[in-house]
Formats: C-alpha cells, sequence, structure tokens
C-alpha cells in the first residue's frame, strides 16, 4: 500500500535553518527554533504567529520542548549553543522569560520534558546529560543528575510518551537508555549497531512493547526492543531495520502514536513514511523527494488532529511545511 | 601561532597551478571549448529537457535559463579554493598541494532544483597535522558561502595521509559541529584571514 504526501501549508517562519519544532500535546502550538536566535509560536489551526520569543539566546537555537502540563498556563524549553536554556510562560496574552539554566559546558543540543512534566532533560556537546527537576511555575530548577557515560557529544534526548525512561543519542554511534534506580538515574542499556552519528530517536507509544526508532549517519533507521528475560529487564535488541531510502545523513525521526507508522527525514531533503505491515515487518508507504527544495530537513514531527495525521517539517530555507498523509 | 608545525613544507609555483582564470571564452581566443562545452550542456540537459525541447518558443528568459543550467565543475570548485592561505605559512592551499584538481569531484545538473554534490579529498602537508580540521573548515566555509544552496558537500582527508582520519572526517561533516563552530567569532576571524587571499 502507498499513500500520497500533500504539502498543505508552507510557513516562510525564520531567517535562518529550523533546527527543532514542538508540538504541544493538548493546545494547538506549534513552536519552532532556528539559528536566527528566535523561538516562535504559532496557531497550529491558523498557522498564525502568536509570539516572538527572542533577545536572549546569543547563538543559534538547536531545540525546543513544550512542557506536557499546563497548571499555570502553557510554558516550554529552548537549548541553544550558547550553552544555556531558557524557560518561557504565558498566563495570558504576554509571553515571558521565566528562567535561565546554566550547567553546560558548551552547546546545549537538545532539551525534553518527561511525560508529566516534572522532569526536564538536556545534553550537550559537553558529553552530559543534565536531569533538572522543575517547580510548578517553572522558576526553579535542580539538577538531579549529571550523566557522563557517552564519549563524545550527546546530539539528542527523549523521554518515553509515558514513562520515566530517557534514550540519548550521541556522536559516539551509541543510544544509551536511562532509568531511575534508588533516587540515583542509572544507564539501563547502551545500543550499539549505528555506524555513524545518531542523530535522533522517538520511543513508540504502546501499552505492550517498549521499542524505540532511530536515525543515524549512516543512512538507516533501527527499530530496537526491550526482552526483558528472567535475570535483567534491561535486555534490549536490535529487531529491525527499516528499508533503506535516504542517500545522506537522516537527521530526524517520529514515531505515530495514532497510526504507528514512523516518518524520517535529513540532508537529501527526503521525507520518508514507514509502516509496519506485519510485526517486525516495515515497509516504505510514501516517500517525497526534495521536500524543503534542494534544502536540508532537519525535523520532522507527527500531528494528530481530529483523528487526522499530519506531518511537520522543519529545513534549512527557514520554512515549516506541513503535510497531509 | 607560536610553533611552526611543518617548518619545510614543498611548494608549487603559483603560476602553475591548474587555473580556468586565463581561459575564460574571449572574442580572438584560439580555443575550442566553448563548442565542446555547449555539447556538453546539450547532452547533459537532456532530463530536464522541457526548456530546450524545440516545441518551446524561444523567451528572453533563455539566456538567464542557459546560466542557471551551466553546470559547476571541479576547475570552478578549485578556483575558489586554491587561494585560501594555509593558516600557518603564507602560501596557498594550492601551493602546498593540500588542495588538488584530481581530488575535487563534482556531480551538478546546473539545475538549480536538483541536488547536486561536491567531494574534496585534502592532502594534509603531514600526517599529524592538528591544522587538518581548520583547514577543512575553512574550505567548507569558503564553499557554503560561494556555492548555491543545492550543493552538499563532503570534505575528506585523503586517504592514508592523516593518523586521525576518520575523527577529522567525521567533525568535518557533522552538520551540527560546523554551525557552532561557525558562531565560535574566534574561529571565524581565524577564517577570514585564511580567506582573505581568495581571488
Amino acid at each position: 500500500m502507498t499513500v500520497e504526501i500533500q504539502l498543505i501549508k508552507n510557513v516562510p517562519a525564520h531567517n535562518d535553518k529550523v533546527w527543532s519544532i514542538s508540538i504541544h500535546k493538548t493546545l494547538p502550538l506549534l513552536a519552532t527554533v532556528s539559528s536566527d536566535k528566535v523561538c516562535k509560536i504559532f496557531n497550529l489551526k491558523t498557522f498564525e504567529l502568536i509570539s516572538d520569543l527572542d533577545n536572549t539566546h546569543k547563538r543559534s537555537i538547536r531545540s525546543v520542548s513544550w512542557k506536557p502540563t499546563n497548571d499555570f498556563g502553557p510554558s516550554l524549553a529552548c537549548g541553544s549553543f550558547d550553552s544555556t536554556i531558557s524557560v518561557w510562560g504565558t498566563d495570558d496574552d504576554e509571553w515571558s522569560l521565566l528562567a535561565v539554566i546554566e550547567g553546560h559546558e558548551n552547546e546545549v543540543k537538545c532539551v525534553d520534558w518527561s511525560s508529566n512534566g516534572d522532569l526536564l532533560a538536556s545534553c550537550s556537546r559537553d558529553k552530559s546529560i543534565w536531569i533538572w527537576e522543575a517547580d510548578d511555575h517553572n522558576e526553579e530548577f535542580e539538577c538531579i543528575s549529571v550523566l557522563q557515560e557517552h564519549t563524545q557529544d550527546v546530539k539528542h534526548v527523549v523521554w518515553h510518551p509515558s514513562l520515566d525512561l530517557l534514550a540519548s543519542s550521541s556522536y559516539d554511534d551509541s543510544i544509551r537508555l536511562w532509568k531511575e534506580d534508588d533516587d540515583d538515574w542509572l544507564c539501563a542499556a547502551e545500543l550499539k549497531g549505528h555506524k555513524g552519528t545518531v542523530w535522533c530517536s522517538d520511543f513508540e507509544a504502546s501499552e505492550e512493547k517498549l521499542r524505540l526508532v532511530s536515525c543515524s549517519d549512516d543512512c538507516t533507521v533501527k527499530i530496537w526492543e526491550n526482552q526483558p528475560d528472567d535475570y535483567d529487564e534491561n535486555v534490549w535488541r536490535l529487531q529491525s531495520e527499516l528499508p533503506i531510502s535516504h542517500s545522506r545523513a537522516i537527521y530526524s525521526v517520529s514515531w505515530s502514536s495514532n497510526s504507528g507508522r514512523i516518518a524520517s527525514v535529513g540532508s537529501d531533503g527526503k521525507l520518508v513514511i514507514y509502516e509496519e505491515v506485519q510485526s517486525n515487518i516495515w515497509n516504505i508507504i510514501a516517500t517525497k523527494e526534495l521536500s524543503h527544495g534542494v534544502y536540508e530537513v532537519n525535523t520532522v514531527k507527527w500531528f494528530i488532529s481530529e483523528d487526522k495525521e499530519f506531518l511537520i517539517t522543519g529545513g534549512d530555507d527557514g520554512s515549516i511545511k506541513i503535510w497531509n498523509v | 601561532m607560536s610553533e611552526v608545525i611543518n617548518a619545510n613544507p614543498t611548494i608549487l609555483d603559483d603560476s602553475l597551478l591548474p587555473t580556468r582564470e586565463s581561459v575564460h571564452p574571449k572574442a580572438g581566443e584560439d580555443r575550442l571549448n566553448p563548442k565542446i562545452d555547449a555539447l556538453l550542456s546539450l547532452s547533459l540537459s537532456n532530463e530536464f529537457g522541457s526548456s530546450v525541447s524545440p516545441n518551446t518558443p524561444p523567451s528572453l528568459t533563455d539566456d538567464e535559463d542557459d546560466e542557471e543550467n551551466d553546470p559547476i565543475d571541479s576547475q570552478e570548485i578549485f578556483d575558489l579554493i586554491a587561494h585560501i592561505s594555509d593558516p600557518e605559512h603564507p602560501l596557498t592551499l594550492g601551493q602546498l598541494a593540500v588542495i588538488n584538481l584530481p581530488d575535487i569531484k563534482v556531480i551538478d545538473s546546473g539545475d538549480a532544483n536538483k541536488m547536486a554534490e561536491v567531494i574534496i579529498k585534502i592532502t594534509p602537508t603531514i600526517t599529524h597535522c592538528s591544522l587538518a580540521t581548520l583547514i577543512g573548515l575553512g574550505i567548507r566555509v569558503r564553499l557554503e558561502r560561494s556555492l548555491p544552496p543545492r550543493f552538499r558537500i563532503t570534505i575528506l582527508v585523503k586517504e592514508g595521509t592523516h593518523q586521525s582520519e576518520n575523527q577529522v572526517n567525521k567533525q568535518l561533516n557533522d552538520k551540527e559541529r560546523v554551525a557552532a563552530a561557525c558562531e565560535n567569532d574566534q574561529l571565524l576571524s581565524v577564517i577570514s584571514k585564511m580567506l582573505s587571499t581568495c581571488k
């Protein structure tokens, strides 16, 4: 079965590379960040610009993540090459800077909130991952753990959609999984198999299975599964390799919580969608060449609205594109 | 730089380096190449041939289209980067044979709407040259600034010419690291100096 990928909206959002986007879990809000040092917030229904969060970071903003809980209004975190993380929130219409978190030695590459919004994870070229505990108002952040087992830059961190389980991807070609154990955070597993920088990973939203998809400079997309045995619950195995389609580094991968489909984008500008046709057997069901013209595509995310699925991509051309699948 | 890493490099004569700067098609010049170029561009344009199809009436924009569809070749790339200065010698990368024409590979249809690729293998002057990364970064910055966005640039250290080949290659082709390096003012000023000798 093949499906069609249709462009439904092109938003020329930034003046420079779009590095990362984040879609709010419950509200129709999209946040985008760029080398132009601005974080933009859009209304996901009308694509109207709601706010520019700027004049804070001195270098590119590499990553953005919405906090999934909004007891005090929506809020988000931005990680920048200037080594700091900024946290922003709104009560009514005004967006304001709530906190600037310092700690990393150099470029922050990714930030992500845990599913209940209690924890924020950040990673950096300094090879470390920091786990921060936030208060409800997002004003105080306490570092509860610094994880330093990666031997090179940590490119990406992502929390499981319902568990306190964190996956990190690195320039050292490996993925690590982290869990809390007796008040301390420990590396539960190391996934080796990629032959190049691992740029991104994403968990499947499933109650029965625990699976992770990863993408790499080696042009492959791999799926890893937790297969606990009698002695060890932290056994992870390479379960399948998705059909090869990309010809250059794959920068971003997203696993739909709705259809279970996976999407990937990268340096070759292709947007590829995969579907699991039988257990562990994946097919490519759609490919869009030159999705951002001749520019590289840095990020892809699934977005579900009224039971319909869309994809949102961001590229080096500074634009955000919304795709109907 | 306090200590020179390679104090006695081999130097090529600048005037003997391959170049096209002097052989631009000019009236009165004894040259067959323009014809050959025209033939080549015709054969290359087949796959995006709608613009040259006989049914298309000639228009004023034809000339512009031709220019857009003029593919970039390795000599042009060489001319762009051979005059970059070495970070430690008052010499260019061409003179030091860090950059050599046969080690530049270009895949380009000339079509602004299709992706193109350039792969450059650099030959550091000595195998432990710690400046290889800086040289590679200088080349990348020069090309990213000069080439149209359709180009994907790969810069590699030539096989067997550097003891940490893989490390240097990985760093030079990591988009994120390059982007971050280009926001470092100190590094940028060193690179600007290297690029100041470009023609």
